[in-house]
């Protein structure tokens, strides 16, 4: 069945909220993604189709895993729990935005939207309540990290939204977790505006249980001045894909992109970004790994766009990729589109194995085979781990990576 | 600083092999349809497998659509408005090169290939193709000696009919592509080789493509077969008089090795490439691609690309036998409004089979120059190993450069290591260079002839030269 058929069919769209319309009237013309558009042709169609096989869950039941005890500093929001801040302290304040400002800024974003690149986005505003959406608006510094989880529950699908505004000169640590379970499906659109001079570490850790699907849109514009690092990780999904859409609105700006995604058995995860420079003097670095087992698919392609106005841009992006199996594979798209001529600009992409003279090595010295491989994976994947901030510590990510997955 | 206007004024150059011969030609009717497929096969007296080839071709063309993924945005081609066949006229059969028109003798003469004899000393034997049809092809008495077959394809299909049924088709389908497609059509003439098991060709072998008349499209076919242990080196050239209109230029280039044998491929591209505003200049959509059948087959293609309003070319290696070897090397300028879409593929089907893949691409003026290619490793392609490495060179600030590889692994066993950067001419490097009184316009050219030499290296001895030139002629006034 046609997705635009199912989410007609879906019962919570009788009441349609005015950006539920708009969503739904441009989804209507496209109800698939066109699959000749580049960032949608390696997708596995009937997985994506199957993305809505379960009905939407408006209601947030409670998450039966529970969630690693927080310390006391850690700020800790869940979407759609009826969550409501309201801090304001000496230092720094988090305001929740208003129902208007958050409808007025979500138009302005669809507006921008280009039906093929912002698909994901569409379906999870088309499928989602306000309920199910937070706003906030972060000012001031020093602080404590924040959390912020989604989660869907088994048999259904759950479209959450974030909205976050960091003020001028506020430095954050933002941990958002994506958590699936059995046979469901997750839809996370995230819109993220950094003002002059802010910084972020931001973490993105994503993973599920059996049969689990996630879309995952990240869109960030960042003004002069600010400093965005993003460590990500996407592990455990049927099928997932995360979106990274990254706008340097004036340039002079620092991003630092590391993200890795572990596929087995025949999962499919993709991670896409697209990277614009619209001012001088922009700088991102961005490695990208994956790792494919079994007979699992694993997919990165990454775009940066430098138009006639970012002179003296400082661009790199590596995409590293392990094929661990004869029936695995492995996609890898790095692209440059360059117009400017003053840039520095390179990529680098590699595929291969774990390197067997390592392994002989560690074996000659009395280590077991798979404990030599355990080793040389934890290496590969500490890289990336040791980038998602600080509250990562609590979940154990390296020992979920090489015993669970 | 550098001086913006200096440096554009260095690459203006104008196009000197834009003249047009007046020789009279024999045209058919504009248009496409079955009856002109029948009688292009019918002129060129071809047996019936060909024409059914053609007849097939055309019918799968015509299920099909242009592609578009390459963004190229040309001006729509009408199929309907294209002279199919265009040939000059001259008598029925000619026995030696005295006998050929000398106004065509005087066009060849004039673009420095040498047909003539005094000019043989040089011993790189020459197939010209004008128009639709192979003119003349030298030193055929020395090659079959040693049992290398070089002659158009039209020759060979009366000749060697059998290897012409046997390879014909066999590494680029009819139903390949768009263009494919459309060459498999109409195609009218072009060069076949074929070297004998064993033999080391002698002589380095070469094709020159001329295209006279404005208003018929060039569609030309090359076949190149290498048995065992063979070995052959071919060189390509082409030049297009400058008309107002574009011009269809739609081939096909098929190689095959088999045990240990070699091929290389070099090409100098310079058709005729519009004028500053984008206005007239070839659409060069091209298909070349090799099988490395054989086990330690070779295959290596290097181009230089000048010419051309539209490029659109992907000289690839289909990888088979074990341990075959594919290489790709290539420079691709732009200037003005040219775009160019090329690269390579490489599928790496046998196992322990190697490919390197160097690209160059320099873009000035308001051109668009994209390096587009696929690493593909299959499932049995143990121990395979590929690198590439794609520059982008930019001069001025109205160019752009994009780079779009495609890898796709499916064997642990194999590695893939690919690169790419982006620079411009640096103002450091220029000035240390005219700080040491070598002027502007030649440290232009020794930065950008030292940004290709690891393409130049691989070129044969007098195209390296002669690519060398052309670059810098092609760069005068546009660095910036």
């Amino acid at each position: 069945m046609e997705i635009i058929e199912k989410i007609k069919t879906n019962k919570s769209i009788d009441n349609p909220t005015e950006i539920q319309k708009i969503c739904l009237d441009k989804l209507q013309s496209s109800p698939l993604p066109n699959p000749k558009s580049e960032q949608w042709r390696l997708s596995n169609k009937s997985k994506l189709s199957n993305f809505l096989d379960y009905s939407v869950n408006e209601k947030n039941p409670k998450f039966d895993t529970p969630f690693p005890n927080t310390s006391q500093s850690t700020i800790r929001l869940i979407i759609g729990d009826n969550c409501q801040i309201n801090l304001i302290e000496e230092n720094y304040s988090i305001k929740q935005l208003s129902e208007d400002k958050l409808v007025k800024y979500i138009k302005e974003q669809i507006s921008c939207f280009d039906q093929n690149e912002n698909w994901s986005d569409l379906l999870n505003l088309s499928l989602n309540c306000t309920k199910n959406t937070l706003g906030l608006k972060i000012s001031g510094s020093e602080i404590p990290p924040i959390e912020i989880f989604s989660h869907a529950s088994s048999n259904s699908f759950n479209a959450k939204t974030l909205v976050i505004f960091l003020e001028k000169n506020c430095d954050i640590d933002l941990l958002q977790v994506n958590l699936g379970k059995d046979n469901s499906s997750l839809s996370q659109s995230t819109f993220f505006c950094l003002e002059e001079n802010s910084s972020v570490n931001h973490g993105v850790v994503s993973y599920g249980e059996n049969k689990s699907n996630l879309l995952n849109s990240l869109n960030v514009t960042q003004q002069k001045n600010s400093e965005y690092n993003l460590g990500s990780l996407h592990f455990k999904f049927n099928y997932a894909r995360f979106e990274i859409r990254i706008q340097q609105s004036e340039g002079n700006a620092k991003t630092n992109i590391k993200g890795m995604q572990i596929t087995k058995k025949d999962e499919q995860i993709s991670t896409f970004t697209k990277i614009e420079f619209h001012g001088p003097n922009g700088f991102l670095d961005q490695i990208n790994k994956s790792l494919a087992d079994d007979k699992s698919h694993a997919i990165f392609e990454g775009s940066i766009i430098v138009p006639k106005i970012a002179q003296q841009t400082d661009a790199s992006q590596l995409s590293r990729n392990l094929l661990l199996s004869n029936f695995a594979q492995i996609d890898t798209k790095p692209q440059l589109e360059i117009i400017a001529d003053d840039v520095k600009c390179k990529h680098g992409a590699t595929i291969s194995q774990l390197n067997e003279e390592e392994l002989f090595y560690m074996r000659t010295r009395g280590i077991t085979l798979s404990e030599a491989s355990k080793l040389q994976l934890s290496s590969y994947f500490q890289e990336i781990i040791s980038f998602i901030p600080v509250s990562k510590d609590r979940w154990d990510l390296l020992d979920k990576l090489l015993n669970e997955t | 600083m550098v001086n913006e206007n200096l440096v554009k004024d260095a690459v203006k150059e104008p196009y000197k092999y834009g003249f047009v011969t007046d020789i009279e030609t024999e045209k058919i009717a504009k248009g496409l349809n079955e009856d002109i497929i029948r009688l292009i096969s019918e002129k060129k007296e071809e047996p019936e497998y060909l024409l059914d080839f053609r007849l097939k071709a055309f019918k799968k063309w015509q299920t099909m659509d242009e592609p578009n993924w390459a963004g190229l945005g040309y001006k729509k081609i009408d199929y309907q408005d294209i002279i199919y066949y265009s040939a000059p006229k001259q008598k029925e059969k000619i026995s030696s090169l005295d006998e050929v028109d000398p106004k065509l003798l005087e066009t060849f003469d004039k673009l420095g290939i040498p047909l003539t004899e005094q000019k043989k000393l040089t011993n790189v034997a020459v197939d010209a193709v004008f128009d639709s049809v192979s003119i003349a092809t030298t030193f055929r008495e020395e090659l079959a000696e040693h049992g290398v077959i070089f002659c158009s394809i039209s020759e060979a299909v009366k000749n060697h009919s059998d290897l012409i049924e046997k390879y014909l088709g066999t590494v680029v389908p009819a139903s390949d592509n768009y263009f494919a497609a459309l060459n498999s059509a109409v195609f009218s003439d072009g060069s076949f080789v074929y070297i004998p098991k064993g033999v080391a060709c002698p002589m380095d072998l070469s094709s020159y493509f001329r295209i006279n008349s404005g208003d018929s499209g060039q569609f030309e076919r090359t076949l190149i077969i290498a048995e065992e242990s063979s070995s052959v080196s071919y060189l390509e050239g082409c030049t297009a008089p400058m008309f107002d209109t574009n011009t269809l230029h739609a081939a096909v280039v098929e190689l095959i090795a088999l045990d240990d044998a070699s091929i290389k491929y070099s090409t100098v591209q310079n058709w005729y490439a519009g004028d500053e505003e984008g206005i007239g200049g070839i659409f060069n959509f091209v298909t070349k691609r090799g099988k490395c059948l054989g086990k330690r087959s070779k295959i290596s293609w290097s181009q230089v690309e000048t010419g051309s309003a539209i490029t659109w070319k992907y000289p690839s290696c289909l990888l088979l036998g074990e341990e075959s070897v594919g290489e790709f090397y290539s420079v691709a300028l732009t200037n003005n409004l040219q775009k160019a879409d090329t690269g390579t593929k490489m599928i790496h089907i046998g196992p322990k089979t190697k490919s390197t893949i160097v690209s160059k691409g320099i873009s000035a003026g308001n051109s668009i120059n994209s390096y587009r290619g696929l690493v593909k490793m299959g499932t049995k392609a143990k121990g395979a190993r590929n690198y590439s490495q794609c520059d982008s060179m930019l001069i001025g600030d109205q160019a752009s450069a994009n780079t779009f590889p495609y890898i796709k692994s499916q064997q642990p066993n194999s590695e893939i290591e690919h690169e790419a950067s982006t620079c411009r001419i640096s103002e450091d490097q220029l000035f240390y260079l005219q700080s040491r009184g070598i002027e502007f316009e030649e440290a232009v050219s020794m930065m950008v002839s030292g940004f290709c030499r690891d393409v130049f290296n691989q070129l044969p001895m007098e195209f390296a030269a002669e690519a060398d030139k052309l670059l810098a002629l092609k760069l005068e006034g546009s660095v910036g």
